[in-house]
């Protein structure tokens, strides 16, 4: 079955490098629902297409990411979600893994390491 | 707590700079000799800037400055077909939002860090600090060259 994937980041070219990404074959399993600005718009979308899997930036005005992770697991117990921040110290990542995030991916980031760190947080 | 600012803590910038590119286009940047701003010099910005603004325990800006053909050539490189002036400035304030993330890691705590600001063209005026000078490090990317400035000094 395919999956649901909403993006959400702040950066229109870092949501379309992702879009872009996520076409590669090891990921055919996952289609793009919609691409959010914030964590209020993500919240939005995701009552309408209700997501299997984002990818969640953190830094982001009106919400930001680590408070938008814990609207979407309320919403969504079984959505599954994949942190893509600059903001990568431990302290931040222990925080958002431990809010549900299943993963956590440092931006910049190499193409293939998206791809990969989407299979492993998401269980291709 | 010596709060002193350190070639490492300039150093920190110059790699985020330089990951970024590696990492997003497998392209490296090499980063060349710094050189200091003199106080009557403006400072030297590109057709597309993005800044962060630090407080707490150091206070100061640091910024990227690079043209727009460096910038379209990241855009082809990456596959984005927007090439529009909201695009680059996206793409610089994402280069800017990589500071952050590096200022935080390496100074840890009690550091307050801006969202990134973008700046479109030459003619702005960027407050200067009284106590000491401007690091500009010039970059060179796919033969195309940008700036990184630094300016930042220890909070008392």
């Amino acid at each position: 079955m395919r999956q649901r994937l909403l993006i959400v980041d702040d950066s229109m070219t870092t949501r379309n490098r992702i879009a872009r990404v996520i076409t590669d074959p090891r990921l055919a399993g996952l289609h793009i629902v919609g691409q959010a600005r914030d964590g209020a718009e993500a919240l939005q979308l995701a009552r309408t297409h209700q997501p299997d899997v984002v990818t969640m930036d953190l830094t982001m005005p009106t919400m930001d990411g680590a408070e938008c992770i814990c609207a979407l697991i309320e919403m969504l117990p079984d959505v599954r979600i994949l942190v893509v921040s600059a903001l990568s110290d431990k302290l931040t990542a222990i925080r958002v893994l431990k809010r549900g995030a299943h993963g956590f991916l440092q931006k910049p980031f190499e193409d293939r390491q998206l791809v990969d760190t989407m299979i492993e947080a998401i269980h291709l | 707590m010596n709060t002193a600012l350190k070639s490492r803590d300039v150093e920190v910038f110059t790699e985020a700079v330089a990951t970024y590119f590696e990492r997003t286009t497998r392209k490296k940047a090499t980063v060349r000799s710094a050189y200091l701003l003199e106080s009557r010099d403006p400072f030297p910005l590109s057709d597309f800037t993005g800044t962060i603004t630090l407080s707490g325990r150091f206070r100061g800006i640091v910024c990227f400055t690079a043209p727009r053909v460096l910038l379209h050539h990241v855009l082809m490189m990456t596959g984005e077909s927007d090439h529009s002036d909201l695009a680059h400035c996206d793409l610089i304030g994402e280069i800017a939002n990589q500071f952050a993330g590096q200022a935080r890691r390496h100074f840890g705590g009690g550091l307050e860090i801006s969202p990134p600001a973008l700046l479109m063209g030459h003619a702005h005026v960027i407050p200067r600090l009284a106590s000491n000078y401007p690091f500009v490090l010039p970059l060179t990317w796919h033969g195309y060259e940008g700036s990184l400035i630094v300016h930042m000094e220890a909070s008392h």
